[in-house]
């Protein structure tokens, strides 16, 4: 991982659904400036949460992040609103509702309130499809194109970081493949940090510089993408090339050991 | 109002009175639209039904007697700096009162707004008493009845108020389709959370909202007042408005149109055919009517009745 202060840092991130439910604990990951991050793990391992950790929950969330810090350019953020969030640069793009249904395409770029310009052009360029599909409704629109959407408008925001909640839910693997070249093209063009949520860990390794891993609200793994796209487990685990018995995601055990290994 | 819709219709020529009944009904349907956009705009943004708008429309319409000592011999001032200070009203009672209700159950907040209602009401009684004014007289405006073709006859003020919800109408449907904080209203109706991450202030659209349905309902209000006189009587008419955005569907204006057209013309008819002591309670035998027949329909298909 480069040195220097990085752009977003977590440090020991607990949150807490209705005062109750712990969703993730003892959370620490760092983006840096111009990197793409992934952050990986299976359903219910707590990485939606840890996106909106960052991103900011709203009062009918019933969230809080309740132990650790959320720094971001050496700022504390947690607990703030997420419109202050997005002023300050962190863009999230949600896994499910990303897009308003019943307005116009251009009408959802229209309505973000950017940092800066309004840059609905930087959308359509980046996404030529959006421009043909300006005056369809939103509700409309078919998986990909909804995704074009709401990663069009994100980037309208004017983000200096961008927070992806699962890319490639519920598309086609050359959709996700040409999705994964234009975040790559975000970060190279246009200088935006990216942190990747995903479960398709082959294409989100394959663009990221650094990969997390979380298994039950913790980060179990963490290492140079290219090099946990390598890594036994990962393979087994979320590759699904298991040779042989596939062993228990609960076997956290080894994950740990691994960490060491990892150092 | 009561003005208004009881003109009695010149001789007993048949087409006259129809024409007349359509008028009245015209009138009616309007001073229901130009309430119920209120209670569309606050429930679409926000997912509150705002039981106290009767009593903030009555509000901004006692404001026009203050305003109209104030800029005595501009009676046109003072009719635009009480609906502007109606906006003021509403926005603040959203941002001092009910701001602490957002993400709040929805049942809190609707409570929250009977309790405003029932506290306004006193206040109304304090600072004007109970008793009937005019602010039409305060404003020097007299209230001529014109004849329209066919022989009906509407009177000066009801004629305003017919030409105002039309232009209330058309500048809220402009508002909300071609301007950036009318989409962002829109948006954040469909989905609040969305809109916060996008860098929409929650808080800004909502008492924006509140400002608009305020302003709208305080126009209405100093309408009728200016047609029928002013006192607390006027809180029933807000009332009734109620049903008639609901019958239209609470998030849609153009269902809010169309029901205020199906109370009034309910309303109007009734009155004039069975008996004109049903008019209270009209508004309300249509909504019944329509619970019963078509529940599902009323707040349209898309959207659940529990969001916040
Ligand atoms: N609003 C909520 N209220 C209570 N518990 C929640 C809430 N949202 C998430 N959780 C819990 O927090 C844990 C982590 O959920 P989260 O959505 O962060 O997982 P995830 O890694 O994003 O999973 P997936 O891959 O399925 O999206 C889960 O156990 C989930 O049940
Ligand atoms: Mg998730």
């Amino acid at each position: 991982m480069t040195t220097g202060a990085p752009l977003l840092a977590l440090e020991q991130v607990e949150v807490t659904y209705h005062r109750v439910i712990t969703a993730v604990q003892g959370v620490t990951l760092k983006v840096a400036r111009g990197q793409i991050v992934a952050l990986l793990g299976t359903n219910g391992a707590g990485k939606t949460t840890t996106l909106r950790a960052i991103s900011g929950f709203l009062g009918l969330d019933d969230a809080r992040v309740t132990e650790g810090a959320v720094a971001y350019r050496g700022e504390r953020i947690e607990n703030r609103p997420p419109h202050e969030i997005t002023a300050r640069g962190i863009v999230l793009v949600p896994e499910r509702d990303k897009v308003f249904p019943n307005l116009s395409v251009a009408e959802n770029l229209v309505a973000n309130v950017p940092r800066g310009a309004p840059r609905a052009d930087l959308a359509y360029e980046l996404f030529p499809k959006l421009a043909e599909l300006r005056g369809r409704e939103a509700g409309y629109l078919s998986g990909g194109e909804r995704q074009m959407l709401a990663l069009g408008a994100a980037i309208a925001c004017g983000p200096e970081l961008l927070l992806v909640d699962e890319l490639s839910l519920g598309l086609a693997p050359v959709v996700v493949q040409d999705l994964a070249k234009r975040l790559q093209e975000i970060r190279d063009r246009l200088g935006i940090t990216i942190l990747l949520v995903e479960q398709n860990a082959p294409v989100a390794l394959g663009i990221a510089d650094w990969g997390y891993v979380m298994e039950n609200g913790r980060v179990v793994l963490d290492g140079d993408a290219a090099r946990l796209g390598a890594h036994q487990d990962i393979r087994e685990f979320y590759l699904g090339q298991s040779s042989g018995e596939r062993r228990s995601y609960r076997e956290v055990k080894q994950y740990r050991r691994s960490r060491r290994w990892y150092g | 109002m009561r003005g208004a819709v009881a003109a009695q219709p010149r001789g007993n020529h048949r087409r006259g009175l129809s024409i007349q009944l359509a008028v009245n009904i015209a009138v009616l349907a309007s001073i229901y639209a130009l309430i119920g956009c209120g209670y569309v705009l606050i429930y679409r943004t926000s997912r509150v039904l705002n039981l106290a708008h009767g009593e903030l429309m009555m509000v901004a319409a006692y404001l026009l007697l203050a305003t109209a000592s104030l800029f005595s011999g501009h009676p046109l001032a003072a009719f635009a700096a009480s609906a502007l200070l109606g906006l003021v009203v509403g926005a603040a009672v959203y941002l001092v009162l009910m701001r602490k209700m957002t993400g709040e159950r929805v049942l809190a907040a609707v409570l929250a707004t009977v309790a405003l209602g029932i506290l306004l009401r006193g206040i109304v009684v304090l600072v004007w008493s109970a008793q009937q004014q005019y602010p039409g007289q305060a404003l020097g405006w007299s209230n001529p009845a014109l004849a329209l073709p066919g022989g009906a006859r509407i009177s000066a003020a009801a004629a305003a108020l017919v030409l105002t919800t039309a232009a209330a109408y058309a500048g809220l449907f402009a508002f909300l389709r071609y301007t950036r904080w009318g989409i962002r209203m829109r948006a954040a109706g469909q989905n609040p959370l969305l809109a916060a991450q996008r860098g929409i202030r929650l808080h800004g659209v909502y008492a924006l909202a509140w400002g608009l349905s305020t302003f709208t309902g305080g126009l209405a209000g100093m309408l009728i007042a200016l047609d029928a006189g002013l006192e607390q009587t006027m809180v029933v008419i807000g009332l009734k408005a109620f049903p008639a955005a609901l019958v239209g569907g609470l998030d849609s204006l153009v269902g809010a149109i169309a029901g205020a057209l199906i109370v009034a013309a309910a309303e109007v008819l009734l009155i004039h055919y069975v008996n004109p002591l049903l008019a209270d309670v009209v508004p309300f035998l249509v909504l019944i009517a329509m619970l019963l027949a078509r529940p599902w329909g009323l707040f349209g298909t898309r959207e659940e009745l529990d969001r916040v």
